[in-house]
């Protein structure tokens, strides 16, 4: 899924800041001069406790709220004085974005929800409902093309999300709480999914505070109080003894 | 521009009986306002109205019996004649020694296509029923009006042996009746016109000619008096000069008219931009999950414009379609006046006009809220962050404490704990009760004139004046009727310096009786060269109550204290009024004890009684010699009011539920978003829906409230203004009985609350799962 | 290891290896591998104490088996064990240990051991996933047990957030 671009990393942001300011409360810096880096083909998960900023963060990443202060490069393009709507169009065509609550639109079917963003991008409706069909299928949803949202369950929603973000094969899939809605099963599928699509190329930025979704990226970045306070690589430290589950598994006796 | 389209028609098959209802409603408001203009068109121009309804002539030539009027209907310009008609001319009374009026009588035997002549009252001539021993005269309405001829009385005219009968009045367009100028016309059929003996020079004959383009109108006359010679023609008379003439004091209630017509498009718009922007409110979610997929704002408000646009267009050519095709249809007035609206000049493009201004204010009210659905944030913000509730008042806490019922307080809460989005809603929905408030107090008003005249200044229905009996015989034919008191008058002209016009003086009553007049500021004349003046009068001398004026009547000058103004709806409000001690005062040259010898009595008529009757009886007692003439009311010319009122008031009634429907809409969505919490706080799904109607109910209350007190004094406002404008003077305003306000009030929260209780119900049974994905 | 060997036991007599066998197969990969060694001493003991009784059995060409069968004793055991809830919170922790002493030495930094021990639990949480990947899927007991595991890494991850939010 990945593009013939130029080299170098998909998102680069350098020291941005964002303060949320609520009337009648204090105000809250959500972000706190964030530098941040990310190779293409890196899947990334932001963990963090609730309330730290870790939306406001993605929020900043995916043009949906405008930073106060700092620099953002997206695919080598320097995107912070962008216009809504220069930014509307850059989602269009390089960023995929995916909902703690799904944010389907509640009047269109299925077929709709997924065709949307390609007819925006100025596919024809024919390769529209093509690329819509495949993405479905892949996804496990063929059969519920004409169903509204509406009748569809959470991990199904979240799935028709997905489809939505990939349809125009974006640089960069951003996901915020993908599974926060979601049962064990359901998060097992979304995670099911994001690996298979990693696998084949795709650059993913997930914020979460789920451990079993965190620890299935390449790359964890804690999050903390507006600023990051640790960037691991997993599954990179060789001196992992293999008996670690069994120090978790101790019995008694 | 694809995606656009598919959101759309999306959207369209979701909401679809919500788009239906909002293109009804805008054609309602298209159909209303068409109707009105129609109406208006009809009642402030009742020329053009019976011109077009009788096909009227333009220009009527009047000539000796043996002209060959008839060839000019072969003229290029005629596109159709009417007669030409054999003429007679007589003089008529209702009873020998009665008013007389000259008339000309025109021998037709069926009622002619061209200037038809409108039957307004009895029945046209019939060729068996008229030509027998009693003849039958159909008479033009402006003379008829002069010498109160009505259906079923006998007219004797000179030339005639026998008395005829009149057998109906009809309205024309030519020009009206004038006491020596312009003689009225009187239908008769051939035969009876033959029985006349009148003599050769009485005999005439006269054609109507009606023109492919008005403006041909003197080209005509000209080529007419060329083809005929200007001996033979004895009289010609143009549309121009009937409409002149026929040109009464319209200005007020055109003025009136339109200014309901601009406050119910107002109130329309406000309406209708109400609903639009309440339904984007409800789609803040969609719109930002929109964005977020990649619309641009632009994109987003050209969607929303596009859409809303098209609903108005396709309303606004429903509204209109049906008014060309079903409106003449309609019964009753609104249905002749739509006929009548599309054969006037203006029918062009007036219908153009209001249908682009509905689509023009509509789109500006959207274009306001499209504008700022395109600024809604991107990020689906869960709603329920917003701060919904806070402590609760003081207020709040006593009155649970009091056993007031939850679900009153809660409504209450929830009506008004957001005072600019509460104040916003009740201000939408007072401002169409607010313009039925001021259409209750016009209707009012008019009411006034003919319930209580004296009020007004016009306490006095009929006035008695004679040529041939001296005073006392005067006084003691009216003192012989019981139920009028009598009051002596005179008038005359007078010359004010700086004025090129003359003014009316006149003495009323003495200061022994002196005379009811409407007083609005200061106090009655009391004492000798005391005078109470006409708002159009003070403004003509720029004067103000208890100044000095001289005038001059006759050449001798009459010094005159102003010490009050009147309510006078004459000539303009340009009349001063003083007793008639002081009238005569000035004219006697020898001081004497006799009482002042007046011109004319003001008979002032006890309640209840009919002046038609007085009149008869005063006319049959004197014989005839004694004139008794109607005092003109206003209220005559003013009764079309009445009828607009009623129709504006239904227009805002369809505005105000519209307004309604909109506000109930918002209220179910808001309080249905604290649906979880009302029912973690304990409240069974009957009390929330309770809950929800009485948050509904109370800012209806609010709105009514406002909307009547605000229109109460909007309304006397605006009649002072009107009144003053027109020279009647301020103060004829009155306002609607308190029962009638509080009827409304009352009608409109029922309505609210039985309107909410349905949607109210539905939302508060939603699943609980609906309920939090509404929430975001 | 006693309990559930004299559980097994319950069912039937059983010698060493067989025994092995039945936990491996019950348990799955992610039960630590039973070490043989130790299941002999464990045996043993359990014969000393005389909750089990074992019984040589002759054997042609190899030395011979010791088959294990379950006492009165034994069975009375077993229900007692069944009986008693397990219950300790898990107030024993080196992790917390090293965290609370890193101050009085100087040379430790909180952050960076919360950081570290937070990389351990991903990367265990990793290979955890990948376990339960690879197991079979109708293997009910084996799953529960991975699930289980994660849940404790959640919870456990949870607690570093606490504690790093409170030195903070």
């Amino acid at each position: 899924m990945n593009r013939d671009e130029p080299s170098g990393p998909i998102l680069r942001a350098a020291g941005l800041v964002k303060t949320h300011r609520p009337e009648g409360a204090a105000p809250v810096h959500a972000v706190r001069g964030v530098d941040l880096t990310v190779a293409r083909g890196e899947f990334v998960a932001v963990t963090g406790p609730s309330g730290a900023g870790k939306s406001t963060l993605l929020h900043l990443l995916g043009g949906l709220d405008r930073p106060d202060s700092g620099a953002l490069w997206v695919d080598g393009r320097q995107v912070d004085t962008y216009s809504e709507a220069r930014w509307a169009e850059l989602r269009r065509h390089h960023i995929g974005i995916v909902f703690q609550f799904f944010n389907l639109v509640s009047n269109l079917s299925v077929a709709d929800n997924v065709e949307l963003p390609a007819l925006l991008a100025g596919r024809s409706p024919r390769q529209a409902r093509t690329d819509r069909t495949e993405l479905l299928d892949e996804l496990g949803l063929t059969g519920k093309e004409n169903c509204t949202p509406g009748e569809l369950s959470g991990g199904e929603q979240q799935r028709v999300a997905l489809a939505r973000a990939l349809v125009n094969s974006p640089s960069l899939l951003l996901a915020d709480e993908p599974a926060g809605s979601l049962d064990s099963k359901g998060t097992r599928e979304v995670l099911r999914l994001l690996a298979r699509f990693h696998r084949r190329g795709q650059t993913i930025l997930l914020v979460t505070h789920d451990a079993r979704i965190a620890s299935a990226a390449d790359r964890v970045i804690s999050f903390f109080d507006g600023r990051v306070r640790d960037d691991a690589h997993l599954g990179s430290a060789p001196d992992r003894p293999a008996a670690g589950v069994s120090d978790v598994l101790k019995l008694k006796g | 521009m694809r995606a656009a389209a598919r959101w759309t028609r999306a959207h369209l098959r979701a909401h679809r009986p919500a788009a239906v209802l909002i293109v009804l409603a805008t054609a309602g408001i298209t159909i209303s306002l068409l109707l009105a203009t129609a109406l208006f068109a009809y009642a402030t121009d009742p020329w053009q109205r019976v011109f077009t309804q009788s096909s009227g002539a333009h220009v009527w030539i009047h000539t000796q019996a043996g002209t060959p009027a008839g060839s000019l209907a072969a003229l290029d310009e005629v596109r159709a004649a009417s007669g030409p008609f054999p003429t007679v001319r007589a003089t008529a009374s209702l009873q020998p020694g009665g008013a007389r009026a000259t008339l000309e009588l025109r021998g037709t035997s069926r009622r002619p296509a061209t200037a038809a002549p409108q039957v307004v009252a009895g029945r046209w001539l019939d060729e068996r029923a008229d030509a027998g021993s009693t003849r039958g005269i159909v008479l033009d309405a402006s003379v008829a009006h002069a010498i109160w001829a009505k259906p079923g009385d006998s007219l004797a005219l000179s030339g005639f042996t026998a008395p005829l009968r009149v057998v109906g009045i009809a309205d024309s367009a030519e020009v009206p009746f004038r006491a020596g100028e312009t003689p009225g016309v009187g239908w008769v059929l051939p035969r009876t016109l033959a029985a006349s003996d009148a003599g050769q020079d009485q005999h005439g004959r006269t054609i109507g000619l009606r023109l492919g383009n008005p403006a041909d109108t003197d080209y005509v006359v000209q080529r007419a008096v060329t083809r005929l010679g200007a001996d033979q023609i004895t009289d010609v008379s143009t549309w121009r000069q009937a409409r002149a003439d026929a040109a009464g004091d319209n200005s007020l209630l055109a003025r009136l008219l339109g200014l309901f017509g601009l406050g119910a498009l107002f109130a329309a718009a406000l309406a209708v931009g109400g609903a639009i922007s309440s339904r984007i409110r409800g789609h803040l979610r969609d719109i930002s999950v929109l964005k977020a997929i990649g619309f641009t704002p632009g994109q987003v408000v050209r969607m929303f414009l596009a859409l809303h646009l098209g609903f108005a267009l396709l309303g606004v050519t429903l509204g209109a379609l049906v008014t060309q095709f079903l409106g003449p249809l309609a019964p009753g007035r609104i249905g002749d006046a739509t006929a009548v609206w599309r054969q006037l000049p203006e029918h062009t493009w007036l219908p153009l006009a209001i249908c682009g201004g509905v689509v023009a204010f509509i789109g500006s009210a959207t274009c306001l809220t499209a504008w700022r659905a395109g600024r809604v944030p991107p990020v689906p913000v869960a709603r329920a962050a917003a701060p919904t509730a806070g402590r609760p008042s003081a207020l709040t806490r006593r009155a649970l404490g009091l056993k007031i019922p939850p679900a009153l307080v809660l409504g209450w809460r929830g009506a008004f704990h957001r005072p600019l989005r509460s104040s916003a809603a009740v201000a939408r929905l007072a401002v169409p009760l607010l313009l039925i408030t001021i259409a209750l107090g016009a209707w009012t008003t008019v009411d006034r004139f003919t319930a209580r005249p004296e009020s007004v200044g016009l306490a006095a229905a009929l006035t008695a004046r004679s040529d041939t009996l001296d005073d006392p015989a005067v006084r003691q034919l009216l003192a012989g009727q019981h139920r009028l008191t009598a009051y002596p008058g005179a008038e005359v002209q007078a010359l004010v310096p700086g004025q090129t016009g003359t003014i009316t003086l006149r003495g009323l009553g003495t200061l022994a009786r002196p005379y009811p007049l409407a007083v609005a500021e200061g106090h009655a004349a009391r004492g000798p060269d005391e005078a109470v003046a006409g708002q159009g009068l003070l403004e003509l001398l720029d004067a103000h109550v208890g100044d000095w004026v001289r005038m001059t009547v006759a050449g001798r000058p009459h010094v005159l204290h102003i010490v009050g103004r009147s309510i006078e709806t004459a000539d303009a409000g340009r009349v001063i009024s003083t007793t008639l001690d002081t009238l005569r005062d000035g004219d006697t040259a020898t001081p004497t004890p006799q009482p002042p010898r007046p011109d004319f009595y003001n008979l002032v008529l006890h309640h209840g009684t009919d002046p038609a009757a007085v009149r008869d009886a005063l006319t049959k007692a004197s014989g005839g010699r004694l004139e008794v003439r109607q005092v003109p009311n206003p209220a005559d010319q003013l009764s079309t009011v009445r009828a607009v009122a009623a129709g504006l008031i239904a227009v805002l009634t369809l505005i105000g539920l519209a307004e309604l429907a909109t506000t109930v809409g918002a209220t179910v969505r808001d309080r249905g978003r604290d649906l979880l919490a009302l029912r973690a706080v304990g409240l069974t799904p009957r009390q929330i829906t309770a809950v929800i109607v009485s948050a509904t109910a109370f800012v209806t209350l609010a709105a009514a409230l406002a909307g009547t007190v605000l229109g109460v004094l909007a309304s006397r406002w605006l009649i002072d203004l009107q009144g003053a404008a027109s020279g009647w003077g301020t103060g004829i305003a009155q306002r609607p009985a308190f029962g009638v306000l509080a009827l409304v009030i009352a009608l409109a929260v029922t309505v609210s609350a039985a309107a909410s209780a349905l949607p109210a119900a539905r939302a508060a049974r939603r699943r609980l799962a609906d309920s939090a994905s509404a929430v975001l | 290891m006693r309990l559930p060997l004299l559980a097994l036991l319950v069912g039937g007599p059983a010698h060493g290896y067989e025994l092995k066998q039945a936990l491996e197969n019950l348990l799955g990969a992610a039960y630590p591998q039973p070490n043989v060694g130790q299941i002999y001493v464990t045996l043993n003991r359990l014969e000393k104490a005389a909750l089990i009784e074992g019984e040589d059995v002759e054997q042609s060409d190899r030395p011979n088996k010791r088959i294990y069968r379950i006492t009165d004793a034994g069975r009375e055991t077993v229900d007692a064990w069944f009986e008693e809830t397990t219950a300790e919170p898990r107030v024993r922790d080196e992790f917390f240990m090293k965290l609370a002493l890193a101050p009085h030495t100087g040379t430790a930094d909180q952050i960076t051991l919360i950081n570290k021990q937070r990389r351990q639990y991903l990367n265990t949480m990793r290979d955890l996933s990948k376990l339960a990947a690879s197991e079979d899927r109708d293997n009910r007991v084996a799953q529960l047990l991975i699930e289980g595991a994660m849940l404790h890494l959640q919870a456990d991850l949870d607690w570093l957030e606490r504690c790093q939010e409170e030195l903070e």
